[in-house]
């Protein structure tokens, strides 16, 4: 049975950094904020690991149970599968987007005459080959690959230190606190919110007691990185031109004298947007497999990720409309899926805790309590 | 058996795919030889009466550079180190492209050292003009920014260098040097962008001209307002600017002595500007400059073997510097009315609520202001020897 396959809590915390960092690394959801975005990053920061903290607790409280299993068990069948083909077209339309803000980048820096759909195309097909590999080997190629991203940061912000206006912070709270808090809220549902697809995955963990610290740890190492990387483009390029380039880290980049590190930006690109858009396809595959009850998902992965692709070239006409969709709208479509029924389902589930009743307990019982108590 | 040799057939297969991918996967996919482009190293950008767009680019031939740098002559003939074309054209890429309708192979970008503006575009268009090069992926953001003084961007770029074979290459020298001299500034394209988007700074960029046949000097200073050239600042201005600005590696500072002139090394110095406040209103400009300088040279008389000399020349320094400085910032205020120390940064980082009612006439507000210029110089050695000759008994 699939269920067997197992990872260690480390390639857990791997897996949701490198999923944390992946579009980060090129899109700052506090852009919008100037140079009070690190405010906004700290605030939404802590918005988004609470919000990862109660996906966890979810899982402990259903323990071994994937997201579509969890919803059909608190929502019943009917209920439970149409909110399920839901999320699966969220997944899938989550790797979608990453696909196509990998294809922009691409398209834009380095690959100007190639078309968005030879670059987006073979990076899906060395992602259909992971995915289908399976969630251990996924677990074991994020301890190879992730370390590497912040290695590269490292290296960009180190050969850039000489240049840099330390001051360029100030002055704080120019334009009062809305842009902060509007930052903060888009930075809560990207990415931190988007890691509700590791609702999937985390069934899978071989230690489950060590769920909700790992998820913690690793949101809260993350954010700091993204502070790394956005006071680094702030004191070199200074908060006025951060307003108006299309990929902040890349113009950061495009700054340090004698040798050309944007391979360096690249590299971090295909590791971590790689590890999303492998997690939305696998927990969508496995959504598809559950919910119609097929044993394995592979037979789903090719489908999802050519719907991925697909999609990722059709939605969008201009890298423009890209952008302001995710400014504009993504922030409230997600609202759904991010927050309203997970917290239906924390709720439900807290309520049966309260009340047990029917259902044979399960091994990880003891587990559960502790997850109450927490 | 069969299974055996089948499994065999399908890793044949299989490896054969795999090593038609390496083959097909290990370019680009617009991947050309060098010999297949023109390696600009110097574009030149002017505009015409009619305001169209004259745009001049140095080719540099990489195959020729070799022949002439190596040893002995190559024997196919001299062909020249680069080559030098100007097209006129509506836009700046529009003149890019249509120039290949005249140049053999498509021009790359990246390897641009010097980008020229001419004057007459600077006075109209700094702005509009430097967006393509903001814009295009292929443009090194480091390259160095001049305005041609009296003299048009094609003549400097179609000039030939004794110096080094690739004209470019020597003009973007001169401008790397000036961190020996502070007379001359390099503005490298960041700095320009960075200062076009900063309300509380205005431009300025190096200044190029003419030094005879086959010469140019970088010396001096354009100064922008909004975007457009409004005037220059001469060598000393230049020099007191940089001391200001905090941007001088090395210099050499003249002042008057005993009976001669001395000339003072100075190898450090750093630098601070601040804006001071009283009741919530701009009250002084402050800089302050704090330096340290050897005796370089003392071509005169008089022994310098006691401390209070050297303080005496402390003060005399100081004081030729306080004046460079002052010119260059009197300047600013009073002719061109330009902020380009960028006082009205400091305003808008310490000051926010100030800077929200008067970023828009900080220029005219800048202009009125007083100045303190403070600067510190400490001697610190005398070289090799201590007294200049001195046959006295």
């Amino acid at each position: 049975m699939m269920e067997k396959t197992q990872i260690s809590w480390i390639q857990l915390f791997l897996l949701l950094s490198g999923f944390h960092i992946g579009s980060t690394v090129l899109l700052s959801p506090s852009a919008g904020a100037g140079r009070d975005a690190w405010l906004a990053m700290i605030l939404g920061g802590a918005g988004g690991t609470l919000l990862m903290w109660s996906y966890a607790v979810l899982s402990m409280l259903n323990p071994s149970k994937t997201l579509v299993e969890i919803l059909r068990d608190r929502l019943g069948k009917i209920a439970g599968t149409i909110l399920s083909f839901l999320y699966v077209w969220y997944f899938i339309h989550l790797a979608s987007l990453v696909f196509r803000d990998f294809g922009e980048f691409l398209c834009t820096t380095t690959y100007l005459e190639t078309p968005m759909v030879v670059v987006i195309g073979l990076f899906a097909v060395v992602l259909l080959y992971t995915v289908n590999s399976g969630i251990e080997v996924l677990g074991r190629l994020s301890e190879l690959l992730v370390p590497v991203i912040p290695v590269a940061i490292s290296i960009i912000s180190f050969s850039l230190f000489t240049i840099n206006d330390f001051t360029a912070v100030l002055p704080i709270l120019e334009n009062g606190l809305m842009p902060v808090l509007k930052g903060a809220f888009g930075a809560i549902t990207f990415p931190y919110g988007e890691t509700v697809a590791f609702l999937m995955l985390f069934p899978h963990l071989n230690r489950k007691d060590k769920l909700k610290k790992t998820v913690v740890i690793s949101a809260v190492l993350s954010t700091l990185l993204g502070l790394l990387v956005f006071f680094r483009d702030l004191f070199v390029i200074g908060g006025d031109l951060i307003g108006r380039s299309t990929f902040i880290p890349h113009l950061t980049s495009l700054l340090i004298p004698e040798f050309n590190v944007e391979p360096l930006l690249d590299i971090n690109l295909l590791i971590g947007g790689g590890i999303k858009i492998s997690v939305c396809v696998y927990a969508a595959a496995k959504a598809l497999c559950q919910i119609t009850g097929v044993q394995d998902y592979r037979g789903f992965t090719r489908a999802v990720l050519t719907f991925a692709v697909v999609l990722a070239i059709w939605a969008y006409d201009s890298v423009l409309e890209l952008f302001a969709w995710t400014q504009k709208v993504y922030g409230f479509y997600v609202i759904p899926f991010q927050v309203l029924i997970p917290l239906l389902l924390l709720l439900l589930s807290l309520i049966r805790k309260g009340k047990p009743q029917g259902e044979v307990p399960d091994k990880e019982g003891n587990n559960n309590a502790e997850a109450v108590n927490a | 058996m069969t299974a055996g040799w089948r499994k065999k057939a399908k890793g044949m297969v299989l490896l054969a795919f795999l090593l038609a991918c390496l083959l097909l996967l290990s370019g680009c996919w617009n991947y050309k030889e060098l010999t297949d482009i023109n390696v600009v190293v110097g574009v030149g950008l002017d505009r015409t009466e009619e305001g169209k767009v004259l745009l001049t680019v140095q080719v540099a031939e990489p195959g020729s550079i070799q022949s002439t740098s190596g040893h002995g002559s190559g024997g196919e003939g001299p062909t020249k180190p680069v080559f030098v074309v100007s097209h006129e054209g509506e836009t700046i890429f529009g003149a890019i492209r249509e120039m290949l309708a005249t140049v053999d192979k498509k021009l790359f970008f990246s390897t641009v050292q010097v980008l020229i503006l001419s004057e007459r575009l600077a006075r109209e268009s700094l702005e509009e003009s430097l967006d393509f090069f903001q814009r295009d992926h292929e443009v090194d953001y480091l390259m160095n920014v001049l305005v041609a003084k009296d003299v048009s961007p094609a003549e400097i770029l179609a000039m030939e260098s004794d110096m080094d074979t690739i004209p470019a290459v020597y003009i973007s020298e001169t401008v790397e040097n000036t961190s020996y001299r502070g007379t001359g500034k390099k503005t490298m394209l960041i700095d320009v962008i960075k200062d076009m988007d900063c309300k509380g700074k205005q431009p300025v960029i190096g200044q190029i001209t003419k030094a005879g046949e086959n010469m140019v000097r970088t010396e001096g200073l354009a100064v922008f307002k909004e975007g457009k050239l409004v005037g220059w600042l001469d060598p000393y201005e230049t020099r007191g600017y940089q001391f200001a600005m905090n941007d001088i590696g090395s210099a050499i500072v003249n002042i008057p002595a005993e009976e001669g002139k001395m000339s003072m090394e100075v190898f450090r110095s750093k630098a601070k500007i601040g804006v001071e406040f009283e009741d919530g209103e701009p009250a002084c400009l402050m800089v302050k400059v704090r330096l340290e300088a050897n005796v370089g040279g003392h071509e005169g008389k008089g022994k310098l073997d006691a401390p209070e000399k050297i303080s005496a020349l402390e003060e005399i320094l100081e004081e030729t510097i306080r004046k460079e400085i002052a010119m260059a910032l009197e300047k600013a205020q009073d002719e061109y009315s330009s902020d380009i120390f960028g006082f009205g940064m400091e305003v808008h980082k310490y000051h926010p609520q100030y800077w929200k009612k008067a970023q828009d006439e900080w220029d005219r507000i800048f202009s009125r202001l007083p100045a303190d210029i403070q600067v510190d110089a400490k001697i610190r050695r005398t070289g090799i020897i201590i007294n200049p000759v001195i046959k006295e008994h």
